[in-house]
């Protein structure tokens, strides 16, 4: 395919199983403590705001996962309260639908079962183990403490591999399991994929051509 | 169509080509037509419009029209021949493997050369420690065949201040200016910058029985479904089975050329679609496998007879790869562009096109406004992200929401300089899923390739700001290490020891192998190649047909 882009694509989507190397790191939380320690520290300032705001997805996230177990193909209950867990505070509830109302965590599971298969085994361990220091499990933390964990991990392959699959879950074809109602194409003002469209597009072209775009 | 024609092996046609592509869909096309018997193989499937599919992460990152990606291809990459090269995850010299090939997905950017690519090293002189030559045509040479792919083939667009002359007009006019290209043209008359409408592989109106573009927006990486972009799919291969005299053979895995006694290509080995062996008798051959298949296939044909490859006395088999190089700024704009909507390119600014000593170094490029990342969801939460958000949670999702229908990228193409270093190589441990070496690429830009890059996000930054974004950031300029132009590789010269083919596509050492893709090329161009090999495939034709007509093969 001739064209830029694609090349370009190339050049930064050898990362794109790992990190993003424009990521800039915002902590929430000081990283001299141990995550032990520091979950220890959150169930103090349980009850800050971002948590207020953010608590019930993750419980819906963990819950829709829980009860809907026998829909999963290839995870269990618990691992599969984990990774939407984790889907959910990678592209969290807020005044919009997220990764949880998008049914991120059907695709997930969908792509173990299928095209990702042999990412599943390292993944399931992964959370096993991040899980082993930990009193409960990763579902059952608080959004704060799910934050700090995941911060302490997100330049990790485990991390980035769930990054991708929650943005691919999020956005790719319902057939696939999530993007749900197509929840995160309306999210973004994308107007699906059917096509065609007519002329203007948008603002700054219907200035040219005359008419109404079909904005957002 | 119900009767297809089909040869038996055993039959020696006129000519098999190796590929279904950019250059070989248009040379089954013009010989069949001429009466030859010709079996195109190709080692994709047959795939037909209504297969292509609006599914991102199967076409774009699950390679579903490249072969599946690695992982079938083998194919490794290293920056330095001192290097053990590695399988990268993502495919270093990418193409679709269907009929039609990689005239399927590309994007359509369609430029002409200009006169000076053809004769660069004339006016510049020696670039040291290069092989920057000039080429043994010129472009008045090209210039009907560039008509021809204009008329033939399909192209919308409208002439630029600078264009090289052209003898008939555009079969039809530019796209619709879209956002993107109406903010770039504001900000260009800010700079005394000139845009012009792009030139497309794609339709503004129905032409040679075939439909306008509908603007669904997949034309990068797609295929089209409704055959308004101009691959050899849709604009030859049809015209090339009608003709009676082409069998169209698709899950069909070359591996080998074989020669007779004299030197002469007899048969083309493959593998078909359930992996056996097959041989296809054939007076002549025609490789446009395209600039990385094409100089593989040359070096597996290796024997006594040929033992460093067929064609390859010179050495230059697989040497001077060039990708092209390139950056991208990115901008957002207080209202709604909707880019994601139709074609990727309607503007673009040429003003940059020739080397120029005053910039230090040597090299041109052209820019163009488009979506890229922001034409599709995936993509643009992946790629198309400013440097200053985090890569998740809310302030993640509210970014990614707002920039998408705001945000678009100015994209710099370039030269590159043909080098010894840059080669296309069999991979000594590596085997693609048909057991065949893979293909090695070995790459590191030549300094200038890259200067040139910067100096066009430096422009298109300068844009953005013209234009009046609310915020630009540069997509990390790096050394290229991959990519769909795959240009050089088997080069068109005159002296036999400096290049792979005579400047009438026959190879110096085979009388009857002609190569005709990218690999022909003798300099990069500035940046979009496929107009270019589509004249040199039309050309070549009338050269091979003239010497049949000769008794000449």
């Amino acid at each position: 395919m001739n064209e830029a882009p694609a090349q370009l694509l190339l050049q930064s989507c050898a990362s794109f199983l790992r990190i993003n190397i424009k990521k800039v790191v915002i902590m929430v939380g000081t990283t001299q403590h141990s995550r032990r320690q520091f979950l220890r520290s959150v169930s103090v300032v349980a009850g800050v705001e971002l948590l207020q705001i953010a608590a019930p997805a993750i419980a819906v996230a963990a819950t829709a996962a829980r009860k809907s177990g026998s829909a999963f193909q290839v995870l269990d209950e618990d691992d599969a309260a984990d990774f939407a867990a984790i889907a959910a505070r990678i592209i969290p509830t807020t005044d919009t639908p997220g990764a949880t109302e998008a049914g991120v965590i059907h695709f997930i599971d969908q792509a173990f079962a299928g095209a990702m298969q042999g990412s599943r085994a390292f993944a399931v361990a992964e959370i096993a183990e991040a899980n082993q220091k930990l009193d409960g499990r990763f579902a059952d933390l608080d959004a704060m403490a799910q934050d700090e964990l995941l911060h302490g991990i997100e330049d990790g392959e485990f991390f980035g591999l769930l990054r991708v699959m929650t943005i691919f879950g999020f956005f790719a074809m319902s057939k696939y399991g999530g993007n749900k109602d197509m929840v995160a194409w309306k999210l973004i003002g994308f107007d699906g994929h059917h096509g065609p469209w007519q002329y203007p597009f948008g603002y700054y072209d219907a200035e040219v051509h005359g008419g109404d775009y079909n904005g957002e | 169509m119900a009767n297809k024609k089909t040869y038996p092996l055993d039959h020696a046609v006129d000519f098999v080509i190796v590929g279904s592509g950019s250059a070989g869909g248009i040379l089954a096309k013009e010989l069949s037509t001429a009466g030859f018997d010709v079996v195109v193989l190709e080692q994709g499937p047959y795939r037909r419009a209504s297969d292509f599919k609006h599914d991102e992460l199967s076409v774009v990152f699950r390679d579903e029209l490249q072969g599946g990606g690695v992982a079938n291809s083998g194919q490794t990459f290293r920056d330095d021949e001192a290097k053990v090269a590695i399988k990268p995850r993502r495919q270093p010299a990418r193409y679709a493997q269907n009929v039609g090939g990689a005239s399927v997905h590309f994007t359509a950017n369609f430029w002409r050369f200009r006169e000076i690519d053809f004769k660069e090293r004339s006016a510049l002189g020696a670039i040291s420690g290069t092989n920057f030559a000039d080429w043994p045509i010129t472009y008045d040479e090209l210039e009907p065949y560039y008509t021809k792919v204009d008329w033939e083939i399909g192209v919308s667009g409208a002439p630029g201040p600078n264009d090289a002359p052209r003898s008939k007009p555009f079969p039809m006019p530019p796209m619709p200016v879209k956002s993107s290209g109406v903010l770039m043209e504001r900000g260009a008359k800010k700079l005394g910058l000139t845009t012009q409408p792009e030139p497309l592989a794609i339709l503004s109106k129905p032409h040679n029985g075939r439909p306008a573009c509908i603007s669904c927006g997949y034309c990068m990486f797609f295929g089209c479904e409704v055959n308004a972009k101009s691959s050899t799919l849709a604009a030859m291969i049809p015209l090339a089975e009608a003709s009676g005299h082409c069998e169209i053979r698709p899950d069909s895995a070359v591996f080998k050329i074989e020669t007779d006694k004299r030197g002469r290509a007899r048969e083309v080995l493959y593998l078909d679609k359930d992996g056996k062996e097959r041989a296809q008798k054939t007076r002549a051959v025609v490789l446009a496998a395209n600039g990385a298949e094409t100089p593989r296939l040359l070096l597996m044909s290796a024997s006594a007879q040929h033992p460093d490859g067929l064609a390859n006395s010179s050495g230059f088999v697989g040497r001077n790869l060039m990708f092209n190089a390139h950056s991208a700024a990115q901008g957002v704009f207080p209202e709604p562009l909707n880019d994601y909507k139709g074609v990727q390119v309607t503007r673009i600014i040429h003003d940059f096109y020739e080397s120029d000593e005053k910039r230090g170094f040597y090299g041109g490029g052209g820019l163009d406004a488009r979506p890229l990342w922001s034409a599709t969801p995936i993509l643009h939460a992946l790629e198309g992200m400013p440097p200053d958000v985090p890569s998740w949670g809310a302030a993640f999702k509210d970014e990614m929401a707002h920039n998408f229908t705001r945000q678009m990228c100015i994209v710099g193409s370039t030269t590159s300089l043909a080098m010894d270093r840059n080669n296309i190589t069999l991979d000594p441990s590596s085997v693609d899923k048909w057991g065949r070496p893979a293909i090695r690429v070995t790459y590191r830009d030549h300094p200038d390739d890259l200067k040139m890059a910067g100096f066009l996000q430096d422009q298109a930054m300068n844009i953005f700001d013209a234009a009046g974004a609310t915020k630009t950031w540069r997509y990390p300029l790096q050394p290229t290490n991959g990519g769909e132009h795959l240009l050089g590789t088997c080069r068109m010269g005159d002296d036999p020891a400096s290049s792979v083919i005579d400047r009438d596509h026959r190879s110096h050492d085979v009388p009857n192998l002609f190569i005709c893709d990218g690999s022909s090329f003798v300099t990069s161009g500035r940046g979009q190649p496929t107009m270019t090999i589509m004249a040199l495939a039309f050309r070549a034709a009338d050269r091979i047909k003239a010497a049949a007509a000769a008794n000449n093969i």
